[in-house]
């Protein structure tokens, strides 16, 4: 598992990939979920009760940043095919969504465009924050396990063929 | 002669009564601003009211952030600058996460009808339960709130299914709006000289001790 992932890792166009998702993940999410304030000076603080929160973006960040370009690599190095590519962004956005619905400007303006409706996919996404990032960081395991095994035959049997 | 007099008087009456204010308006300063930002509608002035710096906030009683604040940065807040007299606060409603989080505004308006607004405000965010609209602040908890805190219930409970204060709620929204408010909770500090300076989100308290101590 880990010789498959520092493969893919060793090239550095990955790497880089790699930092730029964790990076702007964990900036967005921490500025959505208010860990992080920019206005008027830039400032962060992790409110008591709040730290499993931050753990679970940390995670979350830290698995779509490994996913993601493990699976760019795959479509890309291997030319294959963009089906399973799909866990790895659906986890992320999942988990992305479930903190940014909240008292902030995102669901802010869910709420004045949609509506009642919108209150309402917010107010599912508030009450489910906690559960809805551990489900999506189960998806990114999920999707991690089985990209390093599919890189793993796929790799072998390009070898074969070589 | 006589009927034409005593329908006169009628309709001079009645006229009257129309234009007198209602029990809402006559507790409100209908011409109450801090800075830009009209708090005519919002609540009573917590500290003293000739504090030189005003402290609005537009927050939601549903708002998990705006509870993270009231326990984290308020008490803070309290001991160093509202009661020494050093600044008021105002809180103003952006009621706006679920349909709870409007009547739960509207209840605060009836406990303030009997002289104990911050009484209940600061039971509704001791109150607080994660979920949004899960029952925590329907009518019943609101009630159950009211009668802890002593209120006359049968005025509570009639002061809110009347309805009365739906408007009131909805200009404070409105006022939030107008200000720039795009989540809770949403500051603006107005300084003695009228300056203003907006602070968006839960922030700690070094945050507002640096805008408030620059203002004064």
């Amino acid at each position: 598992m880990i010789h498959t992932t520092r493969l893919v890792f060793s090239n550095s166009k990955y790497a880089l990939l790699a930092s730029v998702i964790f990076s702007t993940m964990l900036f967005g999410l921490l500025l959505a979920s208010g860990y992080v304030f920019l206005e008027p000076s830039v400032v962060g603080h992790v409110p008591g009760g709040s730290e499993f929160g931050l753990l679970l973006i940390i995670a979350l960040c830290f698995l779509s940043a490994l996913v993601i370009p493990m699976n760019v690599f795959r479509v890309i190095a291997i030319k294959s095919s963009k089906r399973k590519m799909g866990g790895g962004v659906l986890g992320s956005i999942i988990g992305a969504a479930s903190g940014a619905c909240s008292c902030g400007p995102i669901g802010f303006a869910v709420i004045s465009t949609f509506g009642s409706i919108g209150a309402t996919a917010s107010a599912f996404l508030t009450n489910y924050e906690i559960p809805i990032r551990v489900g999506a960081i189960a998806v990114l395991l999920l999707t991690y396990y089985t990209t390093v095994r599919s890189l793993r035959i796929e790799c072998r049997v390009n070898q074969q063929f070589d | 002669m006589i009927i034409m007099g005593v329908i006169a008087v009628g309709v001079i009456a009645a006229l009257a009564a129309s234009y007198s204010p209602s029990p809402e308006a006559a507790n409100l300063d209908m011409g109450r601003t801090h800075g830009d930002v009209s708090t005519a509608m919002g609540s009573p002035i917590l500290g003293d009211p000739a504090a030189p710096v005003t402290i609005v906030e537009f927050g939601d009683y549903q708002c998990h952030q705006c509870y993270n604040w009231f326990h984290d940065t308020k008490p803070s807040i309290s001991k160093d600058y509202i009661d020494p007299g050093k600044a008021n606060l105002v809180f103003v409603d952006l009621a706006f996460l679920g349909r709870d989080s409007v009547t739960a505004a509207q209840a605060s308006y009836c406990a303030e009808e009997q002289g104990k607004y911050w009484e209940y405000h600061d039971l509704l965010y001791d109150s607080q339960e994660p979920q949004i609209d899960n029952g925590w602040a329907n009518k019943e908890r609101l009630a159950a709130f009211a009668f802890s805190l002593g209120l006359d219930l049968e005025l509570f409970e009639s002061c809110l299914d009347s309805g009365k204060y739906v408007k009131r709620v909805q200009y404070n929204i409105a006022q939030a709006k107008a200000q720039g408010a795009s989540g809770t909770p949403t500051f603006v500090i107005v300084g003695p000289e009228g300056q203003q300076e907006k602070i968006v989100g839960a922030q700690p308290y070094s945050v507002f001790k640096q805008v408030i101590d620059s203002m004064v």
